[in-house]
């Protein structure tokens, strides 16, 4: 054998049949499977959920399955059960990052999570109505397969179920004011919603990537084909490859700020194999969320709404044997140092949400230094803007971003979301939840808690057998 | 054999191995003071989470290399200086200490000691191997 025959990528083995994929991290889940073998990351760890399932809701479902209108019970522990794995296995490395020293995160994070299990039935409901049902949620995903720089994306569509319903519920129940048989029907509807967007998004049958070896492979071929033709060559020690991966570096910083340090700015989708046996994976860094206030500043850089990167990876470079696009729309390879395998680029602007895909356009890279300088004077003035801010400010603002940010693309599309501003008091905070501010910081809930409770998988108590599918909570004792 | 003062998880493999004077930032206002100074590329900075907005200007300005005391390579912080390019040590603990980051009861003590101790020092960060990062004195 000779060297460079040693150095291929081993990476295509992950996706045959027998294959258990790497292990990314020691850690092992148990959640509500005590006694039973823990379970891991990965490929191996969606086998083993998958093969705990009572019902066949993990496995690919037909359209007529997700036109239905309510799940089974067993339907909704399995997706409870799956979805607290899924959490564990994207968020439990994350979750050791402690304090931010800027934004209080983990408080904001439980207070949108309960606020978003409280108040989001009601508003899919609404939006599934104005749109005619449950077809019109499937299109709203089904757009995201023509379109670059949209959030309907995997981690907004992954939010719905797994933080509205997941994580929102489990933080009620250790928060022990609501029990495990409360908000059925209400658990129903934000779990059809995702569903159905998930569904019409791929339309294989699955609704997360962790479910496809964590791939997220959702554009029509002719639709990659007209981003794949923009694609300048980039030699990896050229001075292109470095303002290409330097402007990445720096727009995905200032996204994640926009977004006060949350995934929401950030959307991976792929990899999609090439022909000549490159991966290609494409990023919308939204730089400019015009519904959050804090966003003037990037008004004032005249940064439009998105970035779209095209990433032409070549995976012998590195010697890949893993890629993982997650369900939090992140990607993550084996080895992990993946831009010295970049030899392509291209970089795409989306100035509005709404801008059609025929006025999206091309900045070439190398035009990106201007581009770049913007994004460095939003980022600087964000950062001394959001330094100021009280404690009580960052937390609610930070609480909006999920709360908000998270339905916002599908209501956009739906037409709804005026209307959920309008007549629904959308950016009004739900007494409860407001209440619930002052008891987060007790006995340390959102510093102790929620992470052992929440991103360890442990607080997801399953529905009791036996109860009604559209019960919801009657006492307040 | 170079004297390893710390170790911790290694976002991804470099052979990078930037060398600089540990700088412990507190503050917002330590972050942009540190800026303001021209002095960043002078500096391996010590942090304590392991979140990216607190150090976002100095990522973006240049940051040379980068230790923090809780996180992992995904985390946030972990991502973005991936993204960057610069080299990182997260979870850091000290060698000659048996204190240890615990998510969620991780006694203030333990902080206060990596600061303590390598605030101030002469290091360079060895990030070659695939999952620990050392923090080498210089």
């Amino acid at each position: 054998m000779t060297t460079t025959e040693g150095k291929r990528a081993t990476f295509r083995q992950r996706y045959e049949q027998a294959d258990d994929g790497l292990r990314f991290q020691d850690l092992t889940y148990t959640g509500n499977f005590v006694g039973m073998d823990p379970v891991t990351d990965g490929i191996l760890g969606d086998k083993m959920m998958r093969s705990r399932a009572r019902s066949g809701v993990l496995e690919k479902v037909t359209k007529e399955d997700v036109l239905r209108d309510h799940f089974t019970i067993d339907e909704l522990n399995d997706l409870n059960n799956y979805l607290a794995w899924n959490i564990w296995d994207v968020l439990v490395m994350r979750a050791t990052e402690g304090v931010s020293g800027m934004i209080p995160r983990q408080e904001y994070e439980i207070l949108a999570f309960m606020h978003e299990f409280y108040r989001w039935p009601e508003l899919m409901a609404m939006t599934t109505e104005a749109v005619g049902g449950a077809q019109g949620i499937m299109d709203i995903g089904a757009s995201a397969r023509r379109e670059i720089g949209t959030k309907v994306n995997a981690v907004h569509d992954w939010c719905i179920g797994a933080v509205g319903f997941g994580m929102g519920r489990c933080g009620l129940l250790a928060l022990e004011v609501i029990k495990p048989d409360e908000y059925v029907e209400e658990s129903n509807e934000i779990l059809k919603f995702m569903q159905r967007v998930l569904w019409g998004k791929r339309q294989d049958g699955y609704i997360l990537n962790s479910q496809d070896r964590y791939r997220c492979r959702i554009h029509d071929q002719d639709f990659l084909d007209s981003i794949v033709n923009q694609v300048e060559p980039l030699d990896p020690d050229g001075p292109e490859h470095g303002a290409f991966t330097q402007f990445n570096a720096a727009a995905e910083l200032l996204a994640f700020l926009d977004h006060y340090d949350c995934r929401l700015g950030l959307g991976d989708t792929g990899p999609y194999e090439l022909p000549d046996g490159k991966l290609l994976i494409l990023r919308d860094l939204f730089v400019n969320e015009e519904v959050f206030h804090w966003s003037d500043v990037c008004e004032d850089a005249k940064l439009p709404h998105v970035y779209t990167l095209a990433l032409v990876l070549d995976p012998d470079i590195m010697n890949l044997e893993e890629i993982r696009v997650n369900d939090i729309s992140t990607t993550f390879t084996r080895p992990k140092n993946y831009l010295q395998a970049v030899v392509g680029g291209a970089v795409f602007a989306r100035e509005k949400w709404d801008t059609p895909m025929g006025e999206v356009y091309n900045i070439p890279i190398s035009d990106l230094g201007d581009h770049l300088g913007r994004v460095q004077q939003a980022t600087l003035k964000l950062y001394t803007k959001t330094s100021k801010m009280c404690r009580r400010d960052l937390i609610w603002n930070g609480q909006y971003v999920y709360y908000i940010d998270m339905i916002l693309p599908h209501m956009r599309k739906a037409g709804t979301y005026e209307k959920a501003c309008r007549d629904y008091d959308l950016w009004e905070i739900d007494q409860r939840v407001a209440n619930y501010y002052y008891d987060i910081t007790k006995r340390g809930f959102a510093q102790e808690t929620v992470p052992s409770k929440i991103f360890s998988g442990a607080g997801y108590l399953p529905f009791p057998d036996g109860i009604s599918p559209t019960r919801s909570k009657y006492r307040w004792l | 054999m170079a004297d390893v003062l710390a170790e911790g998880y290694n976002v991804f493999d470099t052979k990078k191995s930037p060398s600089g004077t540990v700088k412990y930032l507190e503050s917002p206002a330590d972050v942009i003071g540190l800026i303001q100074s021209g002095k960043l590329a002078e500096h391996i900075l010590l942090v304590r989470g392991g979140t990216t907005t607190f150090l976002a200007p100095a990522l973006s300005m240049g940051a040379i290399g980068v230790i923090t005391m809780s996180g992992a390579p995904e985390s946030h912080l972990g991502i973005l200086s991936r993204e960057f390019q610069t080299p990182c040590v997260m979870t850091a603990h000290l060698t000659n200490s048996d204190s240890r980051y615990v998510v969620g009861s991780t006694d203030e003590a333990h902080f206060v000691e990596i600061a303590r101790e390598l605030d101030g020092k002469k290091v360079r960060l060895d990030c070659t191997d695939d999952e620990v990062g050392r923090v080498v004195a210089d």
